[in-house]
């Protein structure tokens, strides 16, 4: 059989997953006043650089959900801070996080001790001492995997500590957690008066409390 | 795939070293027991040592068996990946044996996962 194959009426173009140079960012409102810097204010992406970051935890089981990890982003020498902060306010580091398989959860706090992903009724909060609420708003490998990693972070300088707890599921001795990291850093240039163009255009980039109401 | 050659020895080898990102898999075993001097156990072990975790900032090292087979005097063992999946080591990949026997070789066919 001879088939030609007929031209295409459209072709869809799959936007690039990362913060490009030239491209419009907005701080929204809800940015408290200790981020006057750029709360409320549009900038140009002048400048990107995409730095990998592979690091990997190799941690016992929990059964009882008292062995875990807390991976905190933010700068310092503490034994648990990885220092993936920017330190310039011109600066926004759009982070990547895919994990490599394994059994094991990742759950998310902002500040240290603020659940981002917890239910409204009461006591419905994730919690890894419990048998059903450690799955809870559980990131788990196949949601970012390491080659298509899908949960992305934006960080700002003094933003509070962003907290990733990582817990071994029952059933294994140990487990090697790798997680692949891209930082793509973003040298940012205010645009005192944005058009409303611009606006439209930008990446709105909101406060962590929104995802708590 | 890379291989390493190594005699029985009961303290353990170092087969493929401890990759920060990777896992070592186990990806064929060979025991060649016909020239040996006596009954060997092979013995692959994971070594380790854990991450700082709450409550605990300096876990201790841990060598953990993964893999154990005997290889009778005078017999050889060839066992391929089918046979190895799911055998994978954290950390280091060791051999180790329960004799010191310079003529049992073992063969351990490795990989790096990425």
């Amino acid at each position: 059989m001879l088939e030609l194959q007929p031209k295409p009426q459209f072709s869809v173009v799959v936007p690039p997953k990362l913060l490009q140079e030239g491209y419009l960012v907005t701080f929204s409102s809800d940015w408290p006043s200790t981020h006057n810097a750029i709360r409320e204010k549009t900038f140009r992406i002048d400048v990107c650089n995409q730095v990998p970051f592979d690091r990997s935890f190799i941690l016992p089981t929990g059964a009882a959900g008292t062995i875990y990890r807390d991976v905190d982003f933010s700068n310092g020498s503490g034994t648990f801070q990885e220092s993936i902060y920017p330190e310039n306010q011109s600066s926004l580091f759009e982070v990547l996080l895919g994990f490599k398989p394994g059994n094991f959860l990742s759950h998310w706090y902002i500040p240290a001790s603020k659940s981002v992903h917890q239910l409204e009724y009461a006591g419905m909060y994730p919690d890894i001492t419990d048998n059903t609420k450690k799955y809870l708003g559980a990131r788990q490998p196949k949601d970012s995997p390491y080659d298509d990693p899908r949960i992305k972070l934006y960080l700002v300088k003094d933003l509070a500590p962003l907290i990733m707890r990582l817990y071994v599921l029952p059933g294994v001795d140990y487990e090697k957690i790798v997680c692949g990291l891209t930082v793509n850093k973003c040298l940012m240039r205010i645009i005192e008066a944005p058009t409303d163009d611009q606006l439209l255009k930008a990446k709105v980039i909101r406060y962590y409390d929104y995802l708590r109401w | 795939m890379p291989s390493l050659v190594v005699t029985a020895h009961t303290d353990a080898q170092t087969i493929a070293a401890e990759r920060e990102n990777a896992v070592v898999l186990l990806k064929s075993l060979t025991i060649d027991n016909q020239r040996g001097n006596t009954d060997n156990e092979i013995i692959i072990q994971d070594s380790f040592t854990p991450s700082a975790y709450y409550g605990t900032p300096s876990p201790g090292a841990q060598v953990i068996e993964r893999f154990k087979v005997q290889a009778v005097q005078g017999d050889m063992i060839t066992l391929n990946e089918q046979d190895l999946k799911g055998v994978k080591c954290l950390g280091a990949m060791l051999v180790d044996s329960d004799n010191i026997d310079a003529d049992c070789d073992i063969t351990v066919g490795y990989e790096h996962e990425e």
